[in-house]
Protein backbone atom coordinates (compact mmCIF):
# COMPACT_ATOMS: atom_id res chain seq x y z
CA UNK A 1 0.00 0.00 0.00
CA UNK A 2 1.01 3.41 -1.03
CA UNK A 3 1.78 5.82 1.60
CA UNK A 4 1.17 9.38 1.21
CA UNK A 5 3.00 11.85 3.44
CA UNK A 6 2.66 15.53 3.21
CA UNK A 7 5.58 17.44 4.73
CA UNK A 8 3.87 20.81 6.08
CA UNK A 9 4.10 23.39 8.64
CA UNK A 10 1.50 26.91 8.68
CA UNK A 11 4.84 29.04 8.38
CA UNK A 12 6.79 29.47 5.33
CA UNK A 13 10.88 28.70 5.84
CA UNK A 14 10.87 26.41 8.06
CA UNK A 15 12.78 23.83 6.42
CA UNK A 16 9.69 21.91 4.49
CA UNK A 17 11.43 21.52 1.50
CA UNK A 18 14.83 20.94 2.47
CA UNK A 19 12.84 18.31 4.61
CA UNK A 20 11.05 17.03 1.75
CA UNK A 21 14.14 16.82 0.10
CA UNK A 22 16.02 15.00 2.06
CA UNK A 23 13.42 12.51 3.40
CA UNK A 24 12.34 11.52 0.36
CA UNK A 25 16.27 10.60 -0.72
CA UNK A 26 16.35 8.45 2.28
CA UNK A 27 13.49 6.62 1.87
CA UNK A 28 14.60 5.58 -1.66
CA UNK A 29 17.90 4.71 0.05
CA UNK A 30 16.51 2.37 2.21
CA UNK A 31 15.38 0.93 -0.93
CA UNK A 32 11.33 2.35 -1.09
CA UNK A 33 10.43 3.43 -4.68
CA UNK A 34 9.32 7.47 -3.67
CA UNK A 35 8.36 10.04 -5.02
CA UNK A 36 8.34 13.78 -3.83
CA UNK A 37 5.97 16.32 -5.36
CA UNK A 38 6.01 20.12 -5.10
CA UNK A 39 2.60 21.56 -4.22
CA UNK A 40 4.23 25.17 -3.63
CA UNK A 41 2.74 26.12 -7.36
CA UNK A 42 4.53 29.62 -8.45
CA UNK A 43 7.63 29.36 -6.49
CA UNK A 44 9.02 25.92 -7.43
CA UNK A 45 12.26 25.27 -4.84
CA UNK A 46 12.02 21.47 -4.96
CA UNK A 47 13.85 21.07 -8.17
CA UNK A 48 16.14 23.44 -7.04
CA UNK A 49 17.24 21.77 -3.52
CA UNK A 50 17.11 18.07 -5.91
CA UNK A 51 19.65 19.53 -8.44
CA UNK A 52 17.65 18.87 -11.16
CA UNK A 53 15.59 22.20 -12.21
CA UNK A 54 17.56 21.90 -15.95
CA UNK A 55 15.37 18.81 -16.31
CA UNK A 56 12.35 20.14 -15.86
CA UNK A 57 10.15 20.37 -18.88
CA UNK A 58 6.36 19.33 -17.94
CA UNK A 59 5.65 19.88 -14.57
CA UNK A 60 2.56 19.21 -12.13
CA UNK A 61 0.37 21.08 -13.83
CA UNK A 62 0.52 19.92 -17.37
CA UNK A 63 -0.31 16.29 -15.79
CA UNK A 64 -3.68 17.43 -14.08
CA UNK A 65 -4.41 19.59 -17.47
CA UNK A 66 -3.64 16.29 -19.36
CA UNK A 67 -1.28 18.46 -21.29
CA UNK A 68 1.68 15.98 -21.03
CA UNK A 69 1.53 12.09 -18.97
CA UNK A 70 2.94 11.40 -15.69
CA UNK A 71 5.55 9.33 -17.67
CA UNK A 72 6.60 12.59 -19.08
CA UNK A 73 6.55 14.81 -16.28
CA UNK A 74 8.34 12.51 -13.49
CA UNK A 75 11.94 13.42 -13.48
CA UNK A 76 14.19 10.26 -11.99
CA UNK A 77 16.44 11.07 -9.77
CA UNK A 78 20.51 10.75 -11.21
CA UNK A 79 21.79 10.37 -8.26
CA UNK A 80 19.53 8.08 -6.10
CA UNK A 81 17.82 5.06 -7.16
CA UNK A 82 14.18 4.45 -6.69
CA UNK A 83 13.88 8.37 -6.42
CA UNK A 84 11.62 10.61 -8.53
CA UNK A 85 10.51 14.02 -8.44
CA UNK A 86 7.29 15.53 -10.01
CA UNK A 87 8.27 19.22 -10.12
CA UNK A 88 5.88 22.62 -9.65
CA UNK A 89 5.09 25.37 -12.27
CA UNK A 90 6.24 28.35 -11.69
CA UNK A 91 3.82 30.09 -14.28
CA UNK A 92 1.14 28.97 -12.68
CA UNK A 93 -1.14 30.00 -9.54
CA UNK A 94 -2.20 28.12 -7.04
CA UNK A 95 -5.65 28.01 -8.32
CA UNK A 96 -4.18 25.07 -10.75
CA UNK A 97 -4.35 22.56 -8.62
CA UNK A 98 -7.82 20.95 -8.30
CA UNK A 99 -8.83 18.19 -6.06
CA UNK A 100 -10.20 15.85 -8.58
CA UNK A 101 -6.49 16.81 -10.62
CA UNK A 102 -4.78 15.99 -7.49
CA UNK A 103 -6.51 12.79 -7.07
CA UNK A 104 -5.73 11.57 -10.23
CA UNK A 105 -2.33 12.11 -10.31
CA UNK A 106 -2.08 10.60 -6.90
CA UNK A 107 -4.31 7.55 -7.63
CA UNK A 108 -1.95 6.83 -10.80
CA UNK A 109 1.47 7.58 -8.74
CA UNK A 110 -0.12 4.64 -6.25
CA UNK A 111 0.01 2.41 -8.21
CA UNK A 112 3.99 2.91 -8.71
CA UNK A 113 5.24 4.11 -5.79
CA UNK A 114 5.63 3.05 -1.96
CA UNK A 115 5.99 6.64 -0.35
CA UNK A 116 4.44 9.90 -2.21
CA UNK A 117 5.89 12.89 -0.34
CA UNK A 118 4.06 15.69 -0.55
CA UNK A 119 5.73 19.48 0.02
CA UNK A 120 3.30 22.05 1.06
CA UNK A 121 3.45 25.33 0.03
CA UNK A 122 3.46 27.65 3.20
CA UNK A 123 -0.20 29.16 4.65
CA UNK A 124 -2.91 27.28 5.83
CA UNK A 125 -5.15 28.11 2.73
CA UNK A 126 -6.20 26.62 -0.55
CA UNK A 127 -2.74 25.66 -1.36
CA UNK A 128 -1.67 24.13 1.99
CA UNK A 129 -4.97 22.25 2.64
CA UNK A 130 -4.77 20.60 -1.06
CA UNK A 131 -1.63 19.15 -0.51
CA UNK A 132 -2.47 17.62 2.90
CA UNK A 133 -5.84 16.92 1.64
CA UNK A 134 -5.32 13.06 0.84
CA UNK A 135 -2.40 12.71 3.36
CA UNK A 136 -2.10 9.49 5.53
CA UNK A 137 0.64 10.98 7.49
CA UNK A 138 1.81 14.26 8.01
CA UNK A 139 5.53 15.20 8.96
CA UNK A 140 4.80 18.85 10.44
CA UNK A 141 8.16 21.03 10.71
CA UNK A 142 8.32 23.52 13.37
CA UNK A 143 11.20 25.59 13.90
CA UNK A 144 11.45 25.85 18.05
CA UNK A 145 10.12 29.36 18.20
CA UNK A 146 6.82 30.82 19.29
CA UNK A 147 4.79 31.81 15.42
CA UNK A 148 6.18 28.71 14.57
CA UNK A 149 4.84 26.46 16.49
CA UNK A 150 1.58 28.69 16.69
CA UNK A 151 1.50 28.18 12.63
CA UNK A 152 1.77 24.08 13.44
CA UNK A 153 -0.64 24.16 15.93
CA UNK A 154 -3.26 25.73 13.55
CA UNK A 155 -2.22 23.19 10.71
CA UNK A 156 -2.77 20.41 12.62
CA UNK A 157 -6.20 21.18 13.70
CA UNK A 158 -6.92 21.64 9.51
CA UNK A 159 -5.35 18.10 9.27
CA UNK A 160 -8.01 16.63 11.61
CA UNK A 161 -10.74 18.20 10.47
CA UNK A 162 -10.26 19.16 7.03
CA UNK A 163 -8.75 16.33 5.51
CA UNK A 164 -9.81 13.60 3.44
CA UNK A 165 -9.53 11.39 6.04
CA UNK A 166 -10.59 13.09 8.79
CA UNK A 167 -13.68 13.79 6.58
CA UNK A 168 -14.08 10.04 6.49
CA UNK A 169 -13.86 9.93 10.57
CA UNK A 170 -10.31 8.76 10.56
CA UNK A 171 -7.33 10.27 11.67
CA UNK A 172 -3.90 11.43 10.20
CA UNK A 173 -0.67 10.04 11.92
CA UNK A 174 1.08 13.22 12.73
CA UNK A 175 5.32 13.25 13.40
CA UNK A 176 6.71 16.52 14.97
CA UNK A 177 10.15 17.39 13.00
CA UNK A 178 11.97 19.95 14.61
CA UNK A 179 14.42 21.62 12.70
CA UNK A 180 17.11 24.57 12.57
CA UNK A 181 17.45 23.49 16.01
CA UNK A 182 20.56 25.54 17.95
CA UNK A 183 20.86 23.86 21.58
CA UNK A 184 23.19 26.51 22.20
CA UNK A 185 19.81 29.28 21.76
CA UNK A 186 17.79 27.32 23.66
CA UNK A 187 20.42 27.02 26.58
CA UNK A 188 20.46 30.99 26.47
CA UNK A 189 16.41 30.89 26.11
CA UNK A 190 16.14 32.52 22.87
CA UNK A 191 14.88 29.29 21.76
CA UNK A 192 12.34 26.84 23.06
CA UNK A 193 13.28 23.54 23.93
CA UNK A 194 12.22 20.29 22.56
CA UNK A 195 10.53 19.62 25.88
CA UNK A 196 8.82 22.96 25.51
CA UNK A 197 7.60 22.63 21.73
CA UNK A 198 6.75 18.53 22.48
CA UNK A 199 4.44 19.90 25.56
CA UNK A 200 2.56 22.22 23.56
CA UNK A 201 2.01 20.45 20.50
CA UNK A 202 1.77 16.92 21.82
CA UNK A 203 2.38 14.48 19.17
CA UNK A 204 5.15 12.39 18.87
CA UNK A 205 8.34 13.48 18.03
CA UNK A 206 9.93 12.11 14.70
CA UNK A 207 13.31 14.01 14.93
CA UNK A 208 15.43 16.90 15.48
CA UNK A 209 17.20 18.52 13.01
CA UNK A 210 20.17 20.99 14.46
CA UNK A 211 20.82 24.48 12.63
CA UNK A 212 23.45 23.52 10.53
CA UNK A 213 25.74 25.61 7.56
CA UNK A 214 25.81 22.04 5.76
CA UNK A 215 22.33 22.92 4.68
CA UNK A 216 22.63 25.93 2.92
CA UNK A 217 25.92 24.14 1.13
CA UNK A 218 23.88 20.87 0.36
CA UNK A 219 21.40 23.38 -1.65
CA UNK A 220 23.76 25.48 -3.12
CA UNK A 221 25.06 22.37 -4.76
CA UNK A 222 21.43 21.00 -5.47
CA UNK A 223 22.50 18.02 -3.41
CA UNK A 224 19.50 17.09 -0.62
CA UNK A 225 21.80 17.46 2.89
CA UNK A 226 20.94 13.72 3.96
CA UNK A 227 23.88 12.78 1.31
CA UNK A 228 26.30 14.45 3.19
CA UNK A 229 26.64 11.84 5.79
CA UNK A 230 29.52 14.41 7.51
CA UNK A 231 27.00 16.79 8.27
CA UNK A 232 25.11 16.34 11.75
CA UNK A 233 21.88 17.78 9.65
CA UNK A 234 22.31 14.89 7.36
CA UNK A 235 22.93 12.46 10.05
CA UNK A 236 19.60 13.74 11.64
CA UNK A 237 17.87 13.46 8.36
CA UNK A 238 18.86 10.19 8.29
CA UNK A 239 17.72 8.60 11.90
CA UNK A 240 14.54 10.72 11.30
CA UNK A 241 13.96 8.21 7.72
CA UNK A 242 14.58 5.07 10.02
CA UNK A 243 12.13 6.52 12.70
CA UNK A 244 9.61 6.85 10.22
CA UNK A 245 10.42 3.16 8.74
CA UNK A 246 9.30 1.93 12.22
CA UNK A 247 13.52 1.51 14.16
CA UNK A 248 13.57 2.96 17.18
CA UNK A 249 16.08 5.50 17.24
CA UNK A 250 17.98 7.66 19.68
CA UNK A 251 17.58 11.67 19.39
CA UNK A 252 21.17 12.93 18.83
CA UNK A 253 22.58 16.82 18.68
CA UNK A 254 19.93 18.20 21.55
CA UNK A 255 22.77 19.21 23.64
CA UNK A 256 25.43 22.40 22.88
CA UNK A 257 29.01 20.91 21.52
CA UNK A 258 31.20 21.14 24.52
CA UNK A 259 34.16 23.52 24.09
CA UNK A 260 37.55 21.37 23.93
CA UNK A 261 39.94 21.02 26.83
CA UNK A 262 42.20 23.88 25.07
CA UNK A 263 39.71 26.18 23.84
CA UNK A 264 38.57 26.31 27.03
CA UNK A 265 41.88 26.98 28.81
CA UNK A 266 42.19 29.67 26.37
CA UNK A 267 39.48 31.24 26.72
CA UNK A 268 38.65 31.03 23.03
CA UNK A 269 35.22 30.80 21.76
CA UNK B 1 -60.66 14.99 17.75
CA UNK B 2 -56.77 14.00 19.04
CA UNK B 3 -54.96 15.53 15.71
CA UNK B 4 -53.92 18.68 17.90
CA UNK B 5 -51.48 21.03 15.74
CA UNK B 6 -49.84 22.25 18.31
CA UNK B 7 -49.24 22.08 22.45
CA UNK B 8 -48.17 24.73 24.98
CA UNK B 9 -45.99 24.33 27.50
CA UNK B 10 -44.14 26.23 30.11
CA UNK B 11 -40.34 27.08 29.64
CA UNK B 12 -37.65 28.67 31.33
CA UNK B 13 -34.83 30.42 29.21
CA UNK B 14 -31.71 31.67 30.71
CA UNK B 15 -30.83 34.62 28.44
CA UNK B 16 -28.22 37.57 28.39
CA UNK B 17 -29.62 40.98 29.86
CA UNK B 18 -28.70 43.94 29.02
CA UNK B 19 -28.80 46.92 31.70
CA UNK B 20 -29.04 50.27 30.20
CA UNK B 21 -27.76 52.59 32.34
CA UNK B 22 -27.40 55.96 29.82
CA UNK B 23 -28.28 55.83 26.23
CA UNK B 24 -25.52 58.33 23.78
CA UNK B 25 -25.63 56.11 20.87
CA UNK B 26 -22.36 56.43 20.07
CA UNK B 27 -20.55 55.57 23.08
CA UNK B 28 -22.85 53.02 23.57
CA UNK B 29 -22.31 51.53 19.85
CA UNK B 30 -18.55 51.92 20.55
CA UNK B 31 -19.09 50.29 24.37
CA UNK B 32 -21.02 47.34 22.88
CA UNK B 33 -18.71 46.85 19.83
CA UNK B 34 -15.52 45.97 22.66
CA UNK B 35 -17.50 43.82 24.62
CA UNK B 36 -18.87 41.82 21.57
CA UNK B 37 -15.12 41.73 20.15
CA UNK B 38 -14.00 40.28 22.92
CA UNK B 39 -16.34 37.16 23.16
CA UNK B 40 -17.97 37.32 19.66
CA UNK B 41 -18.99 33.41 19.54
CA UNK B 42 -20.31 34.11 23.01
CA UNK B 43 -22.57 37.10 22.26
CA UNK B 44 -24.15 36.09 19.01
CA UNK B 45 -25.55 33.06 19.89
CA UNK B 46 -27.26 34.59 23.22
CA UNK B 47 -30.84 35.99 23.56
CA UNK B 48 -30.96 39.59 24.90
CA UNK B 49 -33.21 41.20 27.09
CA UNK B 50 -33.17 44.84 27.18
CA UNK B 51 -33.69 45.64 30.66
CA UNK B 52 -34.29 49.96 30.58
CA UNK B 53 -33.07 51.37 33.50
CA UNK B 54 -33.61 55.11 32.04
CA UNK B 55 -36.08 56.14 30.07
CA UNK B 56 -36.17 56.18 26.36
CA UNK B 57 -37.47 57.99 23.38
CA UNK B 58 -39.20 56.09 20.92
CA UNK B 59 -36.35 57.22 18.55
CA UNK B 60 -33.65 56.29 20.92
CA UNK B 61 -34.97 52.89 21.63
CA UNK B 62 -35.25 51.92 17.86
CA UNK B 63 -31.65 53.09 17.56
CA UNK B 64 -30.68 50.82 20.55
CA UNK B 65 -32.75 47.45 19.34
CA UNK B 66 -30.92 48.36 15.40
CA UNK B 67 -27.74 48.33 17.04
CA UNK B 68 -27.70 45.60 19.30
CA UNK B 69 -28.76 43.68 15.96
CA UNK B 70 -26.05 45.33 14.03
CA UNK B 71 -23.76 43.10 16.13
CA UNK B 72 -25.19 39.84 15.91
CA UNK B 73 -27.24 40.26 19.33
CA UNK B 74 -31.07 39.05 19.45
CA UNK B 75 -32.92 40.95 21.14
CA UNK B 76 -36.06 39.34 22.35
CA UNK B 77 -37.75 41.40 25.19
CA UNK B 78 -37.45 44.40 26.89
CA UNK B 79 -37.98 45.59 31.09
CA UNK B 80 -37.92 48.22 33.37
CA UNK B 81 -38.70 51.82 31.93
CA UNK B 82 -41.15 50.91 28.83
CA UNK B 83 -43.50 53.61 30.08
CA UNK B 84 -44.49 55.47 26.21
CA UNK B 85 -42.47 52.92 24.69
CA UNK B 86 -45.40 49.97 23.57
CA UNK B 87 -46.37 50.81 20.25
CA UNK B 88 -42.24 51.09 19.21
CA UNK B 89 -41.53 47.97 21.49
CA UNK B 90 -44.83 46.30 19.63
CA UNK B 91 -43.68 47.32 15.80
CA UNK B 92 -40.59 45.99 16.70
CA UNK B 93 -41.62 42.24 17.44
CA UNK B 94 -40.47 42.57 20.99
CA UNK B 95 -41.68 41.39 24.18
CA UNK B 96 -42.78 43.75 27.26
CA UNK B 97 -41.89 41.31 30.14
CA UNK B 98 -41.94 44.62 32.64
CA UNK B 99 -44.17 42.49 35.00
CA UNK B 100 -42.67 39.52 34.58
CA UNK B 101 -40.67 37.60 37.43
CA UNK B 102 -37.46 36.84 36.80
CA UNK B 103 -36.05 34.11 39.15
CA UNK B 104 -37.00 30.69 38.06
CA UNK B 105 -39.16 29.58 41.30
CA UNK B 106 -41.11 33.14 40.35
CA UNK B 107 -41.43 31.78 36.38
CA UNK B 108 -43.94 29.00 37.49
CA UNK B 109 -46.30 31.97 39.31
CA UNK B 110 -49.32 33.31 37.17
CA UNK B 111 -47.78 37.11 36.10
CA UNK B 112 -49.94 39.82 35.76
CA UNK B 113 -49.76 40.45 32.29
CA UNK B 114 -51.94 38.08 29.77
CA UNK B 115 -49.53 36.69 27.60
CA UNK B 116 -49.31 33.23 26.29
CA UNK B 117 -46.84 31.79 28.29
CA UNK B 118 -48.36 33.13 31.29
CA UNK B 119 -51.70 31.37 30.25
CA UNK B 120 -49.59 27.94 29.47
CA UNK B 121 -48.08 28.25 32.34
CA UNK B 122 -51.03 28.47 34.86
CA UNK B 123 -52.59 25.73 32.70
CA UNK B 124 -49.48 23.24 33.06
CA UNK B 125 -48.52 21.29 35.57
CA UNK B 126 -45.84 21.74 37.33
CA UNK B 127 -43.22 20.17 36.25
CA UNK B 128 -40.70 18.09 38.32
CA UNK B 129 -36.89 19.41 37.90
CA UNK B 130 -35.15 16.92 35.24
CA UNK B 131 -33.97 14.12 36.58
CA UNK B 132 -30.26 12.49 35.98
CA UNK B 133 -31.80 10.38 33.21
CA UNK B 134 -32.80 13.75 31.14
CA UNK B 135 -29.45 15.68 31.09
CA UNK B 136 -28.30 15.88 27.77
CA UNK B 137 -24.91 14.16 27.78
CA UNK B 138 -21.62 16.08 28.05
CA UNK B 139 -19.95 16.33 24.76
CA UNK B 140 -16.76 14.61 25.22
CA UNK B 141 -13.93 15.82 22.88
CA UNK B 142 -10.51 13.61 22.72
CA UNK B 143 -8.33 15.39 20.35
CA UNK B 144 -6.62 18.38 21.35
CA UNK B 145 -8.40 21.64 20.42
CA UNK B 146 -6.29 23.65 18.16
CA UNK B 147 -5.86 26.74 17.68
CA UNK B 148 -8.40 28.96 14.85
CA UNK B 149 -10.41 25.72 16.13
CA UNK B 150 -14.14 26.04 18.26
CA UNK B 151 -16.38 23.95 20.32
CA UNK B 152 -18.99 23.62 21.59
CA UNK B 153 -21.35 21.70 23.93
CA UNK B 154 -24.98 23.36 22.87
CA UNK B 155 -27.54 22.09 26.07
CA UNK B 156 -24.21 20.40 28.05
CA UNK B 157 -21.18 20.18 30.02
CA UNK B 158 -18.32 19.66 27.58
CA UNK B 159 -15.36 17.52 28.70
CA UNK B 160 -11.67 18.01 27.02
CA UNK B 161 -9.35 15.11 27.71
CA UNK B 162 -6.69 16.94 25.67
CA UNK B 163 -5.44 19.95 25.84
CA UNK B 164 -6.85 23.51 24.67
CA UNK B 165 -4.66 25.38 22.58
CA UNK B 166 -3.54 29.12 22.20
CA UNK B 167 -6.46 30.93 19.61
CA UNK B 168 -8.68 28.27 20.16
CA UNK B 169 -11.90 28.47 21.79
CA UNK B 170 -14.06 26.09 23.89
CA UNK B 171 -17.93 27.18 24.96
CA UNK B 172 -20.47 25.04 26.68
CA UNK B 173 -23.97 25.96 27.83
CA UNK B 174 -22.92 24.26 31.04
CA UNK B 175 -19.70 23.27 32.33
CA UNK B 176 -16.32 22.86 31.11
CA UNK B 177 -13.94 20.46 31.82
CA UNK B 178 -10.17 20.12 30.59
CA UNK B 179 -8.27 17.54 30.99
CA UNK B 180 -4.91 18.94 29.59
CA UNK B 181 -3.51 22.74 29.68
CA UNK B 182 -6.02 25.28 29.12
CA UNK B 183 -4.23 27.92 26.78
CA UNK B 184 -7.02 29.37 24.83
CA UNK B 185 -10.32 30.22 25.64
CA UNK B 186 -12.92 29.12 27.82
CA UNK B 187 -16.19 30.28 28.13
CA UNK B 188 -19.01 27.99 30.14
CA UNK B 189 -22.62 29.04 30.91
CA UNK B 190 -22.45 30.79 27.74
CA UNK B 191 -26.54 31.17 27.98
CA UNK B 192 -26.25 32.93 31.09
CA UNK B 193 -25.67 30.03 33.67
CA UNK B 194 -24.41 31.45 36.10
CA UNK B 195 -23.61 27.99 38.34
CA UNK B 196 -21.57 26.85 35.52
CA UNK B 197 -17.79 26.40 35.69
CA UNK B 198 -14.44 25.93 34.28
CA UNK B 199 -12.15 22.83 35.37
CA UNK B 200 -8.91 22.48 34.00
CA UNK B 201 -5.41 20.19 34.72
CA UNK B 202 -2.90 23.21 34.22
CA UNK B 203 -4.34 26.66 33.91
CA UNK B 204 -2.54 29.22 31.29
CA UNK B 205 -5.42 30.53 29.84
CA UNK B 206 -5.88 33.86 27.26
CA UNK B 207 -9.60 34.41 28.70
CA UNK B 208 -12.15 32.54 30.90
CA UNK B 209 -15.58 33.90 31.16
CA UNK B 210 -18.89 32.52 32.96
CA UNK B 211 -22.16 33.83 32.23
CA UNK B 212 -20.77 36.35 30.09
CA UNK B 213 -18.59 37.74 32.82
CA UNK B 214 -15.25 37.46 31.76
CA UNK B 215 -11.47 37.54 32.77
CA UNK B 216 -8.33 37.89 30.75
CA UNK B 217 -4.76 36.78 30.55
CA UNK B 218 -3.32 38.70 32.81
CA UNK B 219 -5.67 38.47 36.10
CA UNK B 220 -5.46 34.87 35.39
CA UNK B 221 -1.74 34.80 35.51
CA UNK B 222 -2.09 36.26 39.06
CA UNK B 223 -3.62 32.98 40.39
CA UNK B 224 -3.21 29.32 39.89
CA UNK B 225 -0.73 29.95 37.20
CA UNK B 226 -0.23 26.63 35.30
CA UNK B 227 -2.10 24.83 38.10
CA UNK B 228 -4.86 23.06 38.45
CA UNK B 229 -7.68 25.11 38.89
CA UNK B 230 -11.36 25.56 38.84
CA UNK B 231 -13.05 29.32 37.77
CA UNK B 232 -16.68 30.28 38.78
CA UNK B 233 -18.82 33.03 39.69
CA UNK B 234 -19.82 34.13 42.95
CA UNK B 235 -22.21 37.55 43.46
CA UNK B 236 -20.78 39.00 39.90
CA UNK B 237 -17.12 38.23 40.19
CA UNK B 238 -15.35 35.29 38.90
CA UNK B 239 -13.13 32.99 41.40
CA UNK B 240 -9.88 31.18 40.52
CA UNK B 241 -9.09 28.54 42.92
CA UNK B 242 -6.79 25.93 43.19
CA UNK B 243 -7.81 22.49 42.86
CA UNK B 244 -5.91 19.78 44.76
N1 LIG C 1 18.63 22.72 9.55
C1 LIG C 1 18.88 23.87 8.91
N2 LIG C 1 19.99 24.59 9.18
C2 LIG C 1 20.22 25.75 8.54
N3 LIG C 1 19.44 26.27 7.59
C3 LIG C 1 18.32 25.61 7.26
C4 LIG C 1 17.97 24.37 7.91
N4 LIG C 1 16.80 23.94 7.36
C5 LIG C 1 16.45 24.86 6.43
N5 LIG C 1 17.35 25.86 6.36
C6 LIG C 1 17.31 27.04 5.48
O1 LIG C 1 16.08 27.72 5.67
C7 LIG C 1 15.62 28.26 4.47
C8 LIG C 1 14.20 27.78 4.21
O2 LIG C 1 14.20 26.39 3.99
P1 LIG C 1 13.12 25.67 3.08
O3 LIG C 1 13.35 24.22 3.16
O4 LIG C 1 13.08 26.27 1.72
O5 LIG C 1 11.80 26.07 3.88
P2 LIG C 1 10.26 26.00 3.44
O6 LIG C 1 10.13 25.00 2.35
O7 LIG C 1 9.56 25.59 4.70
O8 LIG C 1 9.88 27.38 3.02
C9 LIG C 1 16.58 27.83 3.40
O9 LIG C 1 17.47 28.88 3.14
C10 LIG C 1 17.30 26.66 4.02
O10 LIG C 1 18.61 26.54 3.52
MG1 LIG D 1 9.25 25.22 0.38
Amino acid sequence: MAKIIVVTSGKGGVGKTTSSAAISTGLALSGHKTVVIDFDVGLRNLDLIMGCERRVVYDFVNVINKEASLTQALIKDKRTKNLFILPASQTRDKDALTIDGVQAVLDELKKEFEFIICDSPAGIEQGAQMALYFADEAIVVTNPEVSSVRDSDRILGILQSKSMRAEQGKSVKEHLLLTRYNPTRVESAEMLSVADVEEILAIPLLGVIPESESVLKASNQGQPVILDEEANAGQAYADAVKRLLGETVEHRFLEAEKKGFFQRLLGGK
Amino acid sequence: MTDTCFRMKGTTLTSIVLEVIGFEPDKFESQLADKVASAPQFFTRSSLILHLATGLSATEFELLVALCRKFNLQPMAVRGETEGLKNTINDLGLADVSQSKFTESTLKSPSSSETEEAVAAQKTPVSKPPSAAQLKPAKVVSRPVRSGQQVYAEGSDLVITAAVSEGAEVLADGNIHIYGTLRGRALAGVKGNAQARVFCQSLDAELVSIAGQFIMHDKVKAACWKQPAQIYLEEDTLRIEPIA
